[in-house]
């Protein structure tokens, strides 16, 4: 990949490798006990982060793992003195569950060029479900980004039927829900 | 409260010192010279004017339907037309219309009209240029139209009015049933808070002003926040904006939301470097859980003013006030959401604001938690800011 050039979306075959990468993430978390929402963020072909969401550790309803894999990013750039705006402007999302619209906003911010995401967050989605922000016309708030959905969603969705489930045998099972 | 009296810049003298529980009053401070005197004329005197910034259903114009309605000849058949036209035409679409009114026209030598059916409740190649005749509109069963007389057309409410102002407009149509919110009604009049209520919230604002000049000195956005316990009034966290430093989604308004959890044992950044984002922990709270008094314009669940958190999760704003220099954007609006904060006051609004400019996160139906909004306190004073 060219350094520091232009962002070049993944080829497909490889997109499909992180996203199997953030299903494990998702599953794994789902043996520990927590919401089985998996995410990474990939720069030229390294994980910089790899969240579960922390909400209930920090008590902090903003901590979805989006938001704890953006720190990481952040944490890495430090670390190896890089220039944080452009590694965000090279990084693709990968995640089980369409970005809520707080994720979603915060991506843009960022300059994320694309996210990869599985089933649809029907409650609180914010790449087509809910609202749009990737595509919405904001122009203080950071670049339009691409979202493609879909990816393995029924095996997505069937891990937070598992996760509620077991959580709260009498919750409905109509909807999807992503309670981050 | 000290430092009610400090912000800088601003001409009005601030008299109040404490809300005194007991007396449910303010408690003038032995600070203040010439409290009696001064106090009605310097309070009531506000720049600013507070604004709800309502859902978009709240605020548009009434959507009206073309319909038919015909007099009513003989007031004693009233009940009985009711009934007959309930079962040809029952408007179950339409519950909020009142299927009779008095007429307007006083000049007639009938009392009564009554809504016949909606336009499109016709088949519309029948209607030949609004020109109808009752046997237009009884086809099967003209008896009933015995007691009426020539029908006319008129434009009538779509939905039930949702404010004071809608009503108002729909009136002038047709009479229609309306479930009168009365602090939004009060809301819109400028009316919902009192001059000691104004006084409050304003030392609430200008803390977050202050914040947002010392978040300025270190270069950060000029923004500032401050949470409330709006039960106790007290101050539970106040913030600046840090986007400028290490972490660029650091917003004032993430940054209270952090500072609140750090308050309940919780957080997630390190705000050490920051000396003027501070919190109040929770063991500091002052004992008294009562109840705030003020009504939330638009009551659900969610607006318990505990802060206990419901099912042991962690909605840490649950029942508290956030007060900001500025209107959030969609991230910071919707980190509300997920925190159950009960009402926002911003001073200014923002280009790509979320709450009353490009969108309003806080009345959107699909979302499980609504705030109510206000918009314009201390406008005046935050404008150079922007
Ligand atoms: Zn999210
Ligand atoms: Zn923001």
């Amino acid at each position: 990949m060219d350094e520091g050039g232009r962002f070049r979306p993944p080829e497909r075959e490889e997109q499909e490798r992180w996203m199997e990468r953030a299903l494990g993430t998702a599953k794994e978390a789902l043996e520990n006990g927590e919401v089985p929402v998996g995410c990474l963020m990939v720069y030229h072909n390294e994980i910089l982060g790899l969240g579960r969401n922390e909400v209930n550790e920090t008590k902090n309803a903003t901590r979805h793992a989006e938001m704890v894999a953006i720190d990481q990013v952040l944490e890495w750039c430090r670390q190896k003195d890089k220039d944080r705006e452009e590694v965000f402007e090279h990084t693709v999302l990968y995640v089980t569950v369409e970005p809520c619209i707080m994720c979603a906003a915060a991506l843009r911010l960022l300059n994320i060029p694309l996210v990869v995401y599985g089933c649809q967050n029907e409650r609180f989605g914010g790449c087509g479900s809910v609202l749009n922000i990737p595509a919405d016309d904001l122009k203080h708030s950071g670049a339009p980004f691409q979202s493609i959905g879909g990816y393995r969603a029924e095996e997505a969705v069937e891990l937070l039927k598992t996760f509620y489930k077991a959580e709260n045998p009498n919750a409905p099972k109509s909807k999807v829900r992503k309670k981050q | 409260m000290a430092g009610v009296g400090d912000a800088g810049g601003l001409r009005r003298q601030r008299l109040l010192t404490h809300y005194d529980k007991s007396r449910n009053s303010y408690v003038e401070g032995i600070m203040e010279p010439q409290c009696k005197k001064r106090k009605t004329k310097a309070i009531s005197t506000f720049t600013w004017e507070l604004m709800p910034v309502l859902s978009d259903e709240e605020l548009c114009e009434v959507e009206l339907l073309e319909a038919y309605a015909a007099p009513i000849i003989n007031k004693r058949q009233t009940s009985c037309l009711i009934k007959q036209l309930a079962c040809i035409y029952p408007l179950n679409s339409l519950p909020h219309i009142k299927r009779v009114r008095t007429c307007r026209d006083k000049n007639t030598n009938h009392s009564l009209e009554i809504i016949i059916c909606l336009l499109r409740d016709l088949n519309c190649t029948d209607v030949p240029n609004g020109e109808i005749s009752l046997s237009d509109l009884f086809p099967d069963g003209k008896d009933i139209g015995i007691g009426l007389g020539e029908p006319f057309q008129v434009m009538i409410p779509a939905c039930q009015p949702l404010t004071r102002p809608q009503f108002e407009a729909a009136s002038q149509h047709w009479p229609t049933t309306f479930h009168e919110n009365k602090q939004v009604t009060n809301a819109l009049r400028g009316h919902l808070f009192n001059t000691e209520e104004r006084a409050k919230v304003q030392t609430f604002m200008e803390k977050a002003i202050k914040a947002a000049k010392l978040g300025k000195e270190i270069g950060m956005e000029p923004v500032g926040a401050v949470v409330v316990n709006p039960a106790t009034d007290e101050v539970i966290a106040v913030g600046h904006d840090c986007r400028n430093g290490p972490n660029p989604l650091l917003h004032a308004v993430m940054v209270c939301i952090d500072l609140v959890a750090y308050g309940q044992g919780g957080g997630a950044f390190n705000h050490d470097r920051y000396p003027n984002c501070h919190f109040k922990s929770e063991a500091s709270f002052s004992g008294d859980h009562a109840f705030n008094t003020g009504k939330p314009l638009h009551p659900s669940e969610d607006h318990s003013p505990t802060g206990v958190p419901v099912n042991g999760l962690p909605y840490i704003c649950t029942g508290y006030d956030l007060y900001v220099s500025r209107e959030p954007c969609v991230m910071c609006a919707m980190a509300l959401v997920h925190s159950r904060i009960r009402t926002v006051f911003y001073a200014t609004s923002s280009p790509d604001g979320a709450l009353g400019t490009k969108y309003k996160i806080h009345t959107k139906k699909d979302l499980n938690h609504h705030y109510d909004v206000f918009k314009g306190l201390l406008e005046g004073e935050c404008q150079f800011f922007s």
